[in-house]
């Protein structure tokens, strides 16, 4: 792991095209500005790692049957989908 | 018809057109993969009436890539997820009409099913274009919100 020392307000550039800037330090929590080319996912490493074994464990085989669903309910208005203007 | 059945996973039907009791299919383009299979981005998302409301998306290329999908306000009305702006941006949504998502499922070996309501697959209903989307408010829901299911198969 390469291992820079930075001052809030200096940045690190990857491969030339990824920036990470140091943006705060409120205690020990570091807020961290990352610009990233759009085809670029950025993650916090461990919400990543949920999802990513989430989605490992989910794979089907395709000959695989599924379980009928219970309980499902068609919905009554649009569902709010929050960051999307309605 | 195959049509209510792709209509209740919430895809608007740029569908193949086929037999009522034939799955209908639909592409579906994940320029970022899914989290963990970034390499694959094209998939074909399939509603068989004997399987509703569950759908598949199949990887395009890669037959032992497929997953269990749901639309999760069937099973959770109320769901709220805050989807950031980027991914906004990122996919062309106008408004929330235009977005139609798709949840993974997972059967889990004990018979039981599991849904992940942290990551949704995000899809602009009108390109086909998605992404799976890590929500603001990902700590408000379960990566395994347990599903009401039958014993054994369908």
């Amino acid at each position: 792991m390469l291992i820079l020392s930075r001052k809030i307000s200096e940045s690190i550039v990857i491969d030339g095209r990824i920036h990470v800037k140091i943006v705060r330090v409120e205690g020990d929590v570091v807020k961290i500005g990352i610009e990233a080319p759009s085809d670029v996912p950025v993650h916090r490493q461990e919400v990543y790692e949920e999802i990513q074994r989430n989605n490992q464990q989910a794979l089907v085989r395709p000959t695989s049957p599924l379980p009928k669903l219970l309980g499902a309910k068609q919905p009554a208005s649009a569902p709010i989908l929050k960051g999307i203007k309605p | 018809m195959a049509y209510p059945v792709l209509t209740r996973l919430g895809m608007k039907c740029n569908c193949i057109e086929t037999e009522p009791a034939v799955a209908a299919a639909s592409n579906v383009r994940l320029p970022m993969g899914l989290l963990g299979f970034e390499k694959l981005k094209d998939y074909l998302l399939i509603a068989s009436p004997d399987e509703e409301p569950f759908g598949r998306l199949k990887a395009e290329g890669d037959a032992s890539i497929a997953f269990v999908v749901l639309n999760p306000f069937l099973i959770v009305p109320d769901y709220q997820p805050d989807i950031p702006q980027a991914d906004v941006e990122f996919l062309g949504l106008k408004d929330a009409d235009e977005a139609m998502l798709l949840n993974i499922v997972t059967v889990h070996k004990t018979g039981q099913a599991t849904m992940n309501l942290k990551g949704p697959i995000v899809i602009n209903r009108n390109t086909g274009v998605g992404k799976q989307v890590v929500i603001a408010n990902g700590a408000e829901y379960s990566v395994q919100h347990p599903l009401l299911v039958s014993e054994g198969a369908a």
